[in-house]
């Protein structure tokens, strides 16, 4: 073991600057690392925390108002990069350094085909051409496990799905055989089931290579892991440098350790507690406090950590940590966090202590009720298997098909393309005062979903209807009191409030507009909604750009609210936000639900945010249903095998987790030309002959309303899954 | 909507925050910086030019005809005639400094009817989308495709030809052919800009919310898109107010423009051209010299405010 004792990249007191309006911002301070080869080293914060500066810097890449200050070190295999000239960088760059970004199908040239421009990389790096360029391709090509390498050559980028792009961006980096690898945030775009086989991939050929590679994430779950060291980061500076295994299970930073019990674990729920989170935001990097940088949003901060800047101190474990306490707080008994910052009391209204939780329970009236009402026809009784109290929505065979334009050739030979079934004969039930998740890849068809059910999207056919009135298909022909009943909160703060009306003006609107208020009644009520998603009153007057994502969200979630909604439709809303700011939202909806009664439809490509808002789950595939569920039955068996390879792809924030990952292929059949039979079995693992591809399967019922849509019955899928149940293993 | 006034000051007030980051922007380029102080000098001149004219009557024959300039710029001196007169004896300075009113007038409030109405258009079709905006794009598009000056020099010759009973609408609108010809030119080219601007915002999730509370649609494109579609109004407002003033000097340069005698700058150019252009160079190069420098103030005062807004987008 020679090799590992020799460092390959050596980074000490390095400081980062960008010059903004002629004043030098240090957005990264004093940043130190050391990586070896063929290891894999993480970085981990929020945005703004400074890890793409340093990734940029790392290879000399900065734009040019950035600066690596003097009295740095960066050296890489024993050379001083921070000397080297443009040209001696550009050759590094060209065979030694390579970058795996984060947006591939912008990293990739659209009017180059495949072939040609990875094979200018190969050319850059080794000036191979020709044949043996050709075939050093298809074999790297192969290693990333790029399904039909020869005809993927022949392609250009916009004919490849999100998850082959990435593999060919890091094909060209692999294909000059790097000693370094950056990779920033390369899986972030991407879809669980995608992620899962890059990570795969990334794991496997960096044991084979020896490449040294720093993984930029902000996601917890895939540093786990992957990586063997973790360096935290928080407004450009160090928190904790650690062993992956260490800084999970013991960490030492009140940062890493907020960051880590604020992640939903599978399986987790509303029911058993409040999530952890951290309150305020990160400081601005041009009004950085004099103490700690993380002193104001710390529950353990005293005089002394806003006072003095704690230095990054060497522990005895190969760890370091800046923080004052740290010893302390490593205590078997650590001092108790200052009531300001004890979450539960400011954050989420005193949820699940003292106020009993909402929630009708299942009577007599109900229970004839259910007996009375027709079952779906579904093949299974949904009806009687959501056990649950009065039916709010109820969407039945609701069905989208986006035309397709015609091609000349078609318009020639009198032919209509097949449109695009984006949903396909979905069957939908709502429970009064309860949360429906809904997850699936990208073109699964949920959020087109939700767009019919709220009335963006016209139907093309079928049936919804509201208590037991019939719901227009647009939302321009609905009536008010239809209106005020369903609202919703969109994916993307930065664009769900007018950046030119204050917060006030947004939250009074609805309340002027559905609930016929006045102006002095619906200012108070504006302020009274503030308060109860924890805003000051202050930010009434404020603007959306002088607010924060996870703030801005929170206005989208007082406006939703505002018309006193029975049910309030969440696209994504937590996926743009940061993990600290994201579980503060979480607890936020789980507690206005309570007060509120509302229903939610809760949409999210990520399963442990879904699983632990969401009192029924339905998971969707190529615009079906293809399992029903109370939430908990997700994470265990039975399960469909789509939700199977959904719930096994997670990556949980725990290194000592491991699960026998069940890997789909890449690429979702379009819509347009959608598989028989089954629509799954061109990607199921546990296809069990041509039933599947000619026979649509049938609900096969199970325990408390569970349904799935499957040829093989429960009993058997329970013994063939058993043992594979993630949950079980990670305890 | 008269119950939601303190919002209305609101987002307007926020529109006005932006200009002002504008207008300071401006300043700090010097070329614009420039170009504003110009545009601002002859705005003044517009403005209160009766005032300034040292004989402020447009056809004051009274002077010697064909006066060199007394303009001494080394000693700093004015003198009598600082431009020189022209061959009937009226003073160019004053002339000069009166065309300023009337080129301001027409372009300027050619630019506001072009900038109005064509971004009421263009929001509209923007939102509406469907047959609509297909139907009124292929219209713009087909008036986009005659060239500009050709259109204008048809327009004013058949308008001009017709007879109006005097003192009756139309034939108040004759009296302002050019103002109307400058609106109708420009609105399809301001509806275009606002159109496409307009596509953008109405993807934004803020109209969406908008449209599930069920606001009209009066109230969802000026209220919830007018403010973010503004600022790229803005620019075009300044763009095609350089246009419109070279159109109009263009127009009456050709005879199509004001008639004589009034002290239109392009006018004044033609009828100094020719044969008369040795007699008295200066009557056609004060005015020629005029136009030119307020074009090129306007262009720059508009690519500051270009600038200015797309740093600020």
């Amino acid at each position: 073991m020679a090799i590992t004792t020799r460092s390959l990249l050596d980074v000490e007191r390095l400081t980062i600057s960008y010059e903004v309006n002629k004043r030098w911002i240090p957005a990264v301070r004093d940043f130190h690392l050391r990586l070896r080869p063929g290891q894999i080293v993480g970085l981990v914060g929020e945005s703004g925390s400074g890890k793409s500066t340093i990734a940029l810097a790392l290879m000399r890449y900065l734009s040019g108002n950035g600066r690596v200050e003097s009295g740095g070190l960066l050296r890489f295999a024993g050379e001083d990069l921070l000397r080297k000239s443009d040209a001696e960088m550009r050759r590094l760059w060209a065979k030694r350094v390579k970058f795996v970004p984060q947006n591939a199908g912008a990293a990739l040239n659209p009017s180059i085909k495949i072939g040609p421009q990875v094979a200018e990389a190969l050319k850059a790096a080794d000036a191979i051409d020709g044949d043996a360029a050709y075939d050093t391709m298809m074999r790297v090509f192969h290693d990333v496990r790029l399904a039909d390498p020869e005809r993927v050559a022949e392609r250009y980028p916009h004919e490849l799905s999100g998850g082959m792009q990435q593999r060919v961006t890091i094909a060209m980096a692999l294909i000059s055989n790097p000693e370094l690898l950056i990779m920033d945030e390369p899986t972030t775009g991407l879809d669980v089931t995608t992620e899962a086989a890059i990570l795969d991939l990334v794991r496997g050929l960096i044991a084979e290579r020896g490449t040294g590679v720093i993984y930029i994430s902000h996601n917890l779950g895939v540093i786990a892991q992957l990586c063997e060291r973790v360096v935290v980061l928080y407004a450009g500076e160090i928190m904790e440098e650690a062993p992956v295994l260490d800084l999970f299970q013991a960490p030492r930073h009140p940062y890493t350790l907020g960051l880590i019990s604020s992640v939903p674990k599978p399986g987790q729920s509303k029911r058993a507690a409040p999530l952890q989170s951290i309150a305020g935001n990160p400081p601005a990097l041009t009004r950085l406090p004099g103490g700690c940088v993380f002193a104001e949003r710390c529950a353990w901060a005293i005089d002394i950590c806003r006072d003095k800047r704690p230095p990054l101190e060497q522990l005895a474990d190969k760890r370091a940590v800046r923080c004052h306490r740290w010893e302390e707080l490593s205590q078997p008994h650590p001092p108790t966090p200052s009531p300001r910052h004890q979450m539960p009391a400011i954050e989420i209204a005193g949820r699940g202590t003292t106020k009993p939780i909402r929630r009708p329970a299942p009577d007599a009236k109900s229970a004839t009720e259910q007996a009375k009402s027709p079952s779906i026809a579904m093949g299974g009784d949904l009806e009687g298997g959501w056990q649950a109290d009065e039916t709010l929505l109820r969407a039945d065979n609701l069905n989208k098909a986006f035309p397709v334009p015609r091609s000349l050739r078609e318009l020639l030979a009198r032919t209509a393309p097949s449109p695009i079934r984006a949903v396909d004969g979905v069957d939908l039930h709502l429970r009064a005062g309860r949360t429906l998740g809904l997850v699936g890849e990208s073109g699964s068809g949920k959020t087109t979903l939700a767009r019919l059910i709220i009335g963006l999207e016209e139907r093309s056919g079928g049936k919804l209807e509201l208590l037991g009135m019939d719901v227009r298909n647009h939302v321009r022909d609905r009536s008010q009191d239809v209106l005020s009943k369903i609202q919703m909160v969109f994916q993307n703060p930065q664009n769900s409030l007018n950046p030119y009306l204050s917060v006030r003006q947004a939250i009074r609107r609805p309340l002027i507009k559905l609930r016929r208020f006045s102006p002095a009644e619906a200012d108070a009520e504006a302020l009274a909604l503030l308060a109860r998603v924890n805003l000051r009153p202050e930010y009434a007057d404020r603007y959306p750009d002088e607010l924060s994502g996870g703030e801005k969200q929170r206005v989208a979630i007082a406006r939703a609210f505002a018309s006193d909604p029975d049910l309030i439709i969440c696209d994504e809303p937590v996926s743009a936000l940061d993990v600290s700011v994201q579980s503060a939202v979480l607890n936020l909806l789980a507690a206005l639900q309570d007060e509120h009664g509302s229903a939610y439809l809760f949409i999210s490509h990520n399963l442990s945010v879904v699983g632990y808002l969401a009192d029924t789950i339905a998971v969707m595939y190529l615009g079906q249903l293809v399992e029903v569920g109370e939430a908990r039955e997700l994470f265990q068996a039975p399960y469909h095998p789509y939700s199977e390879a959904l719930v096994s792809a997670i990556p949980v924030a725990d290194p000592r987790h491991s699960t026998a990952r069940i890997l789909l292929s890449d690429d979702l059949p379009s819509a347009q030309n959608l598989p028989s039979g089954c629509r799954f079995h061109t990607r199921c693992p546990r296809k069990i002959g041509e039933i599947c591809e000619r026979e649509e399967p049938p609900w096969r019922p199970g325990d408390r309303g569970h349904l799935i849509r499957c040829h093989i019955p429960l009993e058997e899928l329970t013994s063939l899954q058993s043992g594979s149940n993630p949950l079980e293993k990670a305890d | 909507m008269a119950e939601d006034k303190p919002g209305q000051a609101g987002d307007f007030s926020r529109v006005i925050v932006a200009l002002q980051g504008m207008i300071s922007a401006q300043l700090r380029h010097p070329q614009s910086a420039a170009g504003t102080l110009a545009v601002a000098f002859f705005l003044l001149l517009a403005l209160f030019g009766p005032q300034l004219a040292p004989y402020p009557k447009a056809n004051d024959q009274r002077h010697d005809p064909r006066v060199p300039p007394t303009l001494d710029i080394g000693a700093f001196q004015l003198g009598e005639h600082p431009f020189g007169t022209d061959r009937l004896g009226r003073d160019v300075y004053s002339r000069v400094i009166l065309g300023a009113g009337s080129i301001f007038r027409i372009a300027g409030l050619g630019t506001l009817i072009s900038v109005l109405a064509g971004s009421a258009l263009g929001l509209f079709m923007g939102y509406q989308g469907g047959w609509v905006d297909e139907v009124l794009g292929r219209v713009i598009d087909a008036l986009l495709a005659i060239p500009a000056l050709l259109l204008a020099l048809v327009l004013v010759g058949i308008i001009r030809n017709l007879q109006f009973e005097a003192g009756s609408w139309q034939a108040a609108l004759a009296d302002n052919v050019i103002l109307l010809v400058i609106s109708l030119l420009y609105i399809p080219i301001v509806a275009r800009v606002a159109r496409s601007t307009t596509l953008d915002i109405k993807t934004r999730e803020f109209v969406e919310a908008a449209e599930i509370r069920g606001e009209s649609k009066f109230y969802i494109i000026f209220r919830e898109i007018l403010p973010s579609v503004a600022p790229s109004l803005v620019v075009e407002a300044s763009l095609r107010f350089s246009y419109a003033i070279f159109l109009v000097a263009s127009l009456g340069f050709l005879g199509f423009g004001a008639r004589p005698p009034s002290p239109d700058w392009g006018l004044m150019v033609n009828e100094n051209r020719g044969g008369f252009y040795q007699l008295t160079p200066w009557a056609l190069e004060f005015p020629a010299l005029a136009i030119a420098i307020l074009v090129i103030a306007v262009n720059l005062m508009s690519d500051g405010i270009r600038r200015a807004v797309q740093k600020g987008a």
